[in-house]
């Protein structure tokens, strides 16, 4: 009799700290951080749709799990009976998740092209060149002639500079093993390959320093592989790229101390 | 029936699968180990004198202290000049080594204020018992000393508390443990370049304890001044595994100077030390402290071999480029092609052993084979603005084989490449690297806009870059 009540209690700790966990993940900053980017929302309305389809789900389960465990357990030395199964019930738990797939497989479609699709990228040249290799980010700005390959290049590393309320393209690149682009605030996030140039995109409405991470374990640097995507206002924008090029011609002078 | 089944089997579980949670927390990377470690060549040279080799071991830890308690000796002149490499942010006749000047305690103050402005807004509200800095245990325990000492302190209180944080510095015990945890597991306990990590690596890590640093604005192999290694740990050196280490402020970033320092010099004067008793076969104690001084000199007059260029730097017209061209291949003047290449790819004869271009001719300072850059990659790993390109020219690459053309004269006594000459080499050299032509790959999403309908056939137009900007290089 004991040993009953204390699995079943066991058991139902399982959903309790599952659910506490959630429910109290924002108030201990354990949550996402809120989106800034323009295209954050729909991701969001996307993940709370799964993530209450899981809730439903998993609480459901659980509670016939801990219902079962509790209501028909026996003495050890009882003896199993054979079941074949209920043919309807397996029709309903194979249908209903196979519905349930399809719900999110459409309601996705139109965020995944939003975003990803190459039709839909912002028109216009891209703002920078993202180079990530082990274990550290490098941005090419084209320069004063706006021509990317030429020696007027401004190079930036770990600070990604970008206006505030633009779309803002890049192409990714990689120089050595597979790395992620990630930004939780805007909700993006790209993977590097090796020999590929991906265009990517987003458009942040708020100025702000945002964490960029690596999120594809590529090496024994991956954990020290971070950035910082800064967004400022177009003026301090292009002051900043004023900066740059004044420091890209620079003749030395102002660095003797 | 009796089972093998446990009575309780469901706390066992929650055991084993809570158990590692809670040993995980509150983690701590190992203590600092107790001393630094004396170079491979030390022991070599001194092999069948163990006790010369204690004697510089200890003579070492009393000049330089130990990785747990980094600590400069000061010595009776420094005493009686007020200085002391232990404090770098006061004037060197003020107890300190005169690091900064007020320009630059300003600025370093002005990121403080960044970085505490959670702390200094809490102090501004009187919130003082939330006031708390979890990730600097060092400067956390000095903040609750204050705090402690409020009354005593009585209305001095406020500002001292805002000077704990806006005049902010680490010490060299704090920049230690930062040390080992961002810089340890390449460049190794003691400096050496010998880190866990440093293995896997090509180029291999700096190895400090010559004194040695490569991409420097001085000339004449001189040391390298605090603005240089600076720009090394925020830029990052592009091309190899050192990263841009611009997350931390800049009173962790000169902190981290500080304690480099110490181990390059602590291993430049071990070296003296060991070519001292080879010498003379004695060690004395003025030797020591002889050799503690001239090496700490070497330091401070790093700033008397600084290289710029007073004027403005001529554009890159195509005339110069070609003089450039010109300059690059002329064996006489520039004599680039000859390691470098008559292309620019690294290809000259004279950097190789053999035809096939695989063994090198040359090894670096730290007895690694070395093999030129190949400029067409586009990756300068001392920064490719055109200042960088003019020093590495001008004052060779120290510690390898590229040579020092800067000040270097003909016959006739008159410099061989002077200003516009040196100007058009940086400028060729940098033009190597240009392809303003799909630049890294042909942006995709233009591809698919402007040939819709025929996106399989462009696809074929984006390949890698064949002139490779990729790669580390050699």
């Amino acid at each position: 009799m004991i040993t009953r009540l204390v699995a079943t209690v066991l058991l139902l700790l399982v959903p309790v700290l599952g659910v506490w966990t959630f429910v109290t993940a924002p108030a201990n900053g354990w949550w996402m951080p809120p989106t800034v980017s323009t295209f954050g929302p729909d991701i969001d309305y996307l993940f709370y749709l799964i993530l209450w389809m899981v809730a439903f789900f998993f609480v459901l389960t659980e509670a016939i799990l801990v219902y079962s465990v509790f209501v028909y357990s026996r003495k050890r030395a009882d003896k199993a009976t054979f079941s074949h199964g209920n043919h309807k019930l397996e029709l309903l738990w194979t249908g209903i998740p196979a519905a349930l797939l399809l719900v999110i497989a459409f309601s996705q479609m139109g965020t995944w092209a939003k975003i990803k699709f190459r039709g839909n990228i912002p028109e216009g040249e891209p703002l920078a060149h993202v180079w990530a290799s082990q274990f550290d980010w490098r941005f090419q700005y084209a320069g004063a002639d706006g021509v990317f390959g030429t020696m007027d290049d401004i190079e930036n590393p770990f600070e990604f500079v970008v206006p505030v309320g633009e779309d803002v393209l890049f192409n990714l690149h990689s120089r050595d093993v597979l790395h992620s682009f990630s930004v939780l605030e805007f909700r993006l996030k790209q993977d590097a390959v090796p020999g590929m140039s991906i265009p990517v995109w987003f458009n942040c409405r708020e100025t702000g320093s945002y964490e960029l991470i690596c999120m594809e374990l590529c090496g024994w640097g991956h954990y020290k592989m971070n950035g910082r995507v800064r967004v400022v206002t177009r003026e301090e924008y292009d002051a900043w790229i004023t900066e740059k090029q004044a420091d890209l011609m620079s003749n030395g002078m102002e660095e003797r101390s | 029936m009796k089972t093998a089944v446990p009575a309780r089997p469901h706390a066992a579980l929650l055991f084993v699968s809570i158990a590692p949670l809670v040993a995980s927390c509150g983690f701590e990377p190992s203590a600092a180990p107790r001393s630094y470690e004396l170079d491979a060549s030390t022991i070599e040279a001194l092999d069948g004198y163990p006790d010369v080799q204690g004697q510089i071991r200890g003579a070492l830890a009393m000049l330089y202290g130990t990785p747990q308690e980094p600590r400069y000796m000061v010595t009776g002149r420094w005493l009686d000049d007020g200085y002391d490499p232990n404090y770098p942010r006061y004037a060197a006749a003020d107890g300190g080594s005169g690091a900064f000047d007020d320009a630059q305690l300003d600025a370093l103050q002005a990121d403080n204020e960044r970085r505490f402005s959670k702390q200094l807004a809490l102090l501004e509200a009187k919130r003082f018992e939330e006031v708390r800095v979890r990730r600097m245990p060092e400067l956390d325990a000095y903040w609750r000393d204050v705090l402690g000492r409020s009354e005593e302190l009585g209305d001095g209180f406020a500002d001292q508390a805002r000077r704990t944080f806006v005049e902010y510095y680490p010490t060299l015990s704090e920049s230690a443990e930062l040390y080992r945890r961002q810089c340890l597991h390449c460049h190794g306990n003691s400096g050496g370049g010998d880190g866990p990590t440093a293995a896997s690596l090509s180029p291999r890590p700096r190895d400090y304890r010559r004194g040695i640093f490569k991409f420097t604005a001085v000339k004449d192999k001189a040391r390298p001044r605090r603005e240089d290694l600076l720009r090394i740990l925020t830029e990052g050196v592009n091309g190899t595994a050192m990263p841009s280490f611009r997350r931390f402020s800049d009173a962790q970033l000169h902190g981290l100077i500080d304690y480099v320092m110490l181990l390059s010099k602590r291993g430049e004067s071990e070296r003296l030390l060991v070519a001292g008793f080879e010498a003379d076969e004695v060690l004395t104690a003025e030797m020591v402290v002889e050799t503690y001084m001239e090496v700490e000199d070497k330091w401070r007059a790093a700033e008397d071999y600084f290289v710029a260029f007073d004027g403005v730097i001529p554009e890159p017209t195509p005339a110069m480029i070609a003089r450039g061209r010109a300059l690059f291949e002329d064996d006489a003047r520039g004599g680039c092609a000859k390691c470098h290449g008559v292309s620019g790819r690294g290809d000259g004869d004279s950097a190789y052993k053999d035809p096939e271009h695989t063994i090198s001719a040359y090894d670096d300072d730290w007895g690694h084979p070395i093999f030129p850059r190949n400029l067409v990659g586009g990756i300068f790993r001392g920064g490719k603005r055109p200042i960088d390109i003019y020093r590495r020219i001008y004052s060779g690459i120290n510690g390898t084989p590229m040579p020092a053309v800067g000040e270097s004269t003909g016959a006739d006594g008159e410099r061989l490449l002077d200003d516009d000459a040196m100007w058009a080499l940086v400028h060729y050299v940098r033009s190597l690297s240009e392809r303003p032509d799909g630049f890294g790959l042909v942006p995709i999403a233009h591809v698919a806009r402007s040939e819709r309908g025929d996106t399989d056939a462009s696809a074929k137009h984006e390949g890698p870059d064949p002139v490779g900007q990729g790669g580390a290089g050699r």
